[in-house]
């Protein structure tokens, strides 16, 4: 049993509490998912139950927390270790050892335990959590989805009642968030752990949780109850509910199979509707505007491997194309490929000059001319970031590019971040961050613009934020080419979808086509009713606006 | 697999000779042992690709010796041809001694580095850093955190240096060292903070008693009195030797009070192994083999010592003397080669 009274807490240099007079009750063996938008005091409140917050990080706090009895404001962590796991985001931080066996035994060595003790514990573990296979890989060669299920087996040996996961998939792929949420389940069903985790991708969880406190965030109270209840509740919702929501289906579908039998009852009125194709994106920008990119017969291998096959693809002016496929096919290697920072074994690439001028091959044009054309965002923010303020990292682009330092004003208000201009980019939030890298791309005016996994670790409004950006840009006569995991972005603004797999183009086609004809790469909408004109809300909405006027 | 313990005492046994050796037939006899216990089981770690790089160093300093020899050395008969008297150091004959000085010169080098090489390879870290005695766990523990960091540092470097690339940074001087040097900084610093967090919520360094503050202090006075000791032992028995009989008993005193302040020290950290490995047929086996070369070798110095050392200069002849029980016994240093491949299963 967990129970908060009257939590208040404050961060060491923050003036307004993150969490105010927060109580509630979770009983024994509950799935229970915090959920609400960046900086609403998710990570403090997990953070709460096994004491680091207020030890590791400071600051003050007042009320009552108690863990099946145990204080953890009294006890810190380590004296919660034994009753609390605690997993992290980023499940590359979390290893001491590079062996996965050993990583699993370490923590028990130094709590002394005896090594029989030890060896049937950590068997225990490797089954529950399905990784005996991985047990003499060295952690660095394992895929995310395999690094945080190690990182749960690591908390599991100290034999906790309670496990506590900040957004352990948000740095992973679908496949590697799967394998971490099927194993969750598996944790709470079969052990009867009490599982609490924070979570932006509602759409894989909610089916199983039993209950969600929704966190709004400043000065107004959180919200707990039965999945249907908070959903209904709440705008940071997966396409299904928001549609479900907006034609007012009740009780609330939470899976793909409850809301099939809603769209069943409603398919004949979109078929017969009037408009069946509108917003058909695509064909037409590809017929008419001139060549951005073209991609022949493209190889490419590194470390003996074919990372790149036979790739050939030609990409038009004002296209926004998604690129997707599973880790390891080699999305980031073409995007290195298109920018100049990986050059082909065989075959070439060719990117359209500027004002007219020529094509360039990246294999004979220096990098810096290619960067004039083509900008490059890559995965991990971080990477970019070193100024003192936001405007500083803009200015070291514009230099770089040999243009004079100029007002980003019109940027920084499209990208919602003028209010972040002085301030120093690591201290932002993971979706300022990347729109900080994104307008350090944007500001050298790329005419073509690559982005590997720009939604990653984003919520809901975040992800819409970006997608509107994107368009705009896109109507701006941009050319836009994204590696994305994420269906439901491809949804909503790609006009083409390029799936690789293995190194090799499988499907080049159509976004609405790609999609409808393919399970795994298929919006939720668009499993709904399987029909290539209905892949995102809106699609629906309209079509069932146009239905009721023809009727 | 073999005993991490097994591993260590073939590496002494086979640096003793490595170490102390210049005679070309014996160093190629250790180091064909050595080429052997890498390829038959060093090649399967992943940890064992560093060994080709191990070889390249080696080859450049073999390389490097031979010229730097020749040029500096300039005694032996055989002459191959003269520089100008006038050139200083270079300067004079250049003799086929002195080249062949610089080749086994080189060729001990190389052996010395094969042989960690091959020992890297073979040996599990993480067992070996495991065996360090507890009033080191917390260096352990740190070094541990290192190996695991590194990788990651490197791949964070690359990424950076693409990432501001394609942002028109180019080096030109110092200053455009910060847009790589702070994001990699920030990243490596922000990564140990959130290990540090995990380490805590997982109860990392519950295991260690704290001393009572004023045992503490005496244990650290108690250290520092004995290293003083120790040093005014090695000063006295160096320089009065008169006095000898004093020396050596503040040198013992002095070892006597680390050892107990290391025992304090140890007795405050509690931890267990997961691993105990078992001490196999084959460890003994390498063990004996290991003493029987040292013993061997040791002897064969000691009881013939023209057919063990060797110099190209004059009066020696200069082919180099070859004692054939020797030999053998250095032989047997590649006797984990012969036992392992059953016993040894490393898994990429």
């Amino acid at each position: 049993m967990i129970q908060f009274e009257e939590v208040t807490y404050r961060y060491p240099e923050s003036q307004s509490p993150v969490l105010q007079e927060v109580s509630l009750q979770v009983p024994e063996g509950e799935f229970l998912l915090v959920m609400g938008p960046s900086g609403s005091g998710k990570s403090t409140l997990l953070r709460c139950l096994n004491g680091l917050v207020p030890h590791f990080y400071g600051g003050v706090m007042a009320g009552q927390v108690r863990v099946n009895d145990r204080d953890p404001i009294k006890l810190g962590p380590r004296g919660m270790a034994d009753l609390v796991g605690f997993v992290l985001q980023d499940p590359e931080a979390q290893f001491v050892v590079d062996k996965v066996e050993d990583e699993l035994a370490f923590a028990l060595e130094n709590q002394g335990l005896d090594p029989l003790v030890m060896r049937k514990r950590i068997e225990e573990v490797l089954d529950q959590l399905n990784i005996a296979s991985l047990r003499n890989r060295s952690v660095s060669t394992l895929s995310g989805g395999e690094r945080q299920r190690v990182a749960i087996a690591a908390v599991m040996t100290l034999q906790p009642q309670v496990l506590v996961l900040d957004e352990p998939t948000s740095q992973l792929d679908p496949q590697g968030a799967e394998e971490v949420l099927d194993t969750l389940v598996k944790l709470n069903q079969d052990l009867g752990l009490t599982v609490i985790l924070s979570e932006h991708r509602l759409e894989r969880v909610v089916q199983y949780v039993d209950r969600i406190l929704y966190l709004p965030g400043v000065g107004e109270p959180p919200i707990l109850g039965d999945p249907r209840t908070v959903l209904a509740q709440v705008d940071m919702t997966p396409p299904l509910v928001t549609l479900a929501k907006a034609l007012e289906w009740s009780p609330l579908p939470l899976t793909i199979k409850e809301g099939r039998h809603y769209a069943r009852k409603q398919t004949p009125k979109y078929v017969r509707g009037p408009g069946r194709h509108a917003g058909q994106r695509g064909d037409s920008a590809r017929v008419s505007s001139p060549v951005s990119i073209s991609v022949e017969g493209l190889r490419f291998s590194y470390n003996g491997h074919a990372a790149l096959q036979d790739i050939s693809l030609e990409v038009h002016r004002g296209e926004l194309v998604a690129l997707m496929g599973r880790n390891g096919s080699g999305k980031t290697t073409l995007l290195k490929q298109l920018v100049g920072l990986l050059k082909p074994d065989r075959g070439r690439v060719q990117i359209a000059g500027m004002d007219a001028r020529p094509a360039m091959d990246t294999r004979q044009a220096g990098l810096d001319e290619i960067i004039r054309v083509v900008g490059y965002v890559p995965q991990n923010p971080d990477a970019l970031l070193f100024g003192d303020t936001v405007r500083q990292e803009l200015d070291f682009t514009r230099r770089g590019h040999g243009l004079p330092e100029g007002t980003y004003e019109p940027m920084l208000s499209a990208l919602s971040l003028t209010a972040y201009a002085d301030r120093y980019p690591r201290d932002l939030s993971v979706g300022e961050r990347q729109r900080v890298a994104l307008a350090s791309i944007l500001v050298a005016e790329p005419q073509i613009l690559l982005l590997d996994e720009p939604t990653r670790g984003l919520d809901y409004q975040q992800k819409e934020a970006l997608t509107a950006f994107l368009e705009a840009e896109k109507a701006r006569g941009r050319t836009i080419i994204m590696a994305t995991h994420d269906v439901e972005l491809a949804a909503q603004c790609a006009d083409r979808v390029i799936l690789l797999g293995d190194g090799q183009v499988v499907v080049d086609g159509p976004a609405r086509q790609v999609m409808s004809e393919s399970l795994i790469f298929a919006s939720q909408i668009n499993k709904l009713f399987r029909d290539p004109a209905l892949v995102t809300v809106a699609d629906v909405l309209r079509l069932q606006g146009a239905g009721e006027r023809a009727s | 697999m073999l005993h991490t313990w097994s591993w260590v005492i073939w590496l002494v046994a086979a640096s003793v000779p490595a170490f102390t050796l210049r005679n070309p037939l014996y160093l190629a006899l250790v180091l064909g042992a050595a080429g052997l216990v890498y390829f038959s089981l060093g090649r399967t770690s992943t940890i064992g690709r560093s060994w080709g790089t191990f070889a390249r160093i080696g080859l450049f300093l073999f390389a490097l010796t031979i010229p730097i020899n020749a040029l500096s050395i300039h005694t032996g008969q055989i002459v191959l041809f003269r520089l100008p008297e006038t050139w200083p150091i270079v300067g004079g004959a250049i003799t086929l001694e002195a080249v062949i000085a610089g080749a086994v010169s080189g060729l001990a080098l190389f052996t010395i580095l094969m042989v960690f090489a091959t020992f890297n390879a073979v040996v599990d870290h993480y067992q070996l850093l495991r065996a360090t005695p507890a009033f080191l766990f917390q260096a352990g523990v740190v070094i541990s955190i290192a190996i695991t960091f590194v990788p990651q540092m490197v791949l964070s470097a690359k990424e950076i240096r693409e990432a501001q690339r394609i942002r028109g940074h180019r080096f030109r001087g110092i200053r455009d060292l910060l847009p790589l040097i702070m994001p990699l900084l920030a990243s490596g610093l922000e990564r140990a903070i959130r290990l540090a967090e995990t380490m805590e919520a997982r109860g990392f360094g519950s295991a260690v008693e704290p001393l009572p503050p004023r045992r503490a202090v005496m244990v650290q006075v108690g250290s520092l009195v004995a290293l003083l000791a120790l040093l005014a032992g090695l000063f006295v028995t160096a320089y009065f030797t008169e006095s000898r009989t004093w020396g050596w008993v503040l040198i013992g005193l002095g070892v006597a009070g680390l050892l107990a302040a290391f025992r304090t020290q140890a007795g405050r950290v509690q931890q267990t192994r997961y691993r105990r490995l078992a001490w196999h047929g084959g460890d003994i086996a390498v063990v004996v083999a290991c003493a029987l070369a040292v013993t061997g070798f040791v002897g064969a110095r000691l009881a013939v010592p023209e057919a063990i050392f060797y110099s190209p200069f004059p009066p020696n002849a200069l082919w180099p003397p070859f004692q054939p029980v020797a030999g053998a016994a250095l032989l047997l240093l590649a006797v984990p080669a012969v036992l392992a491949p059953r016993a040894l299963e490393l898994k990429p």
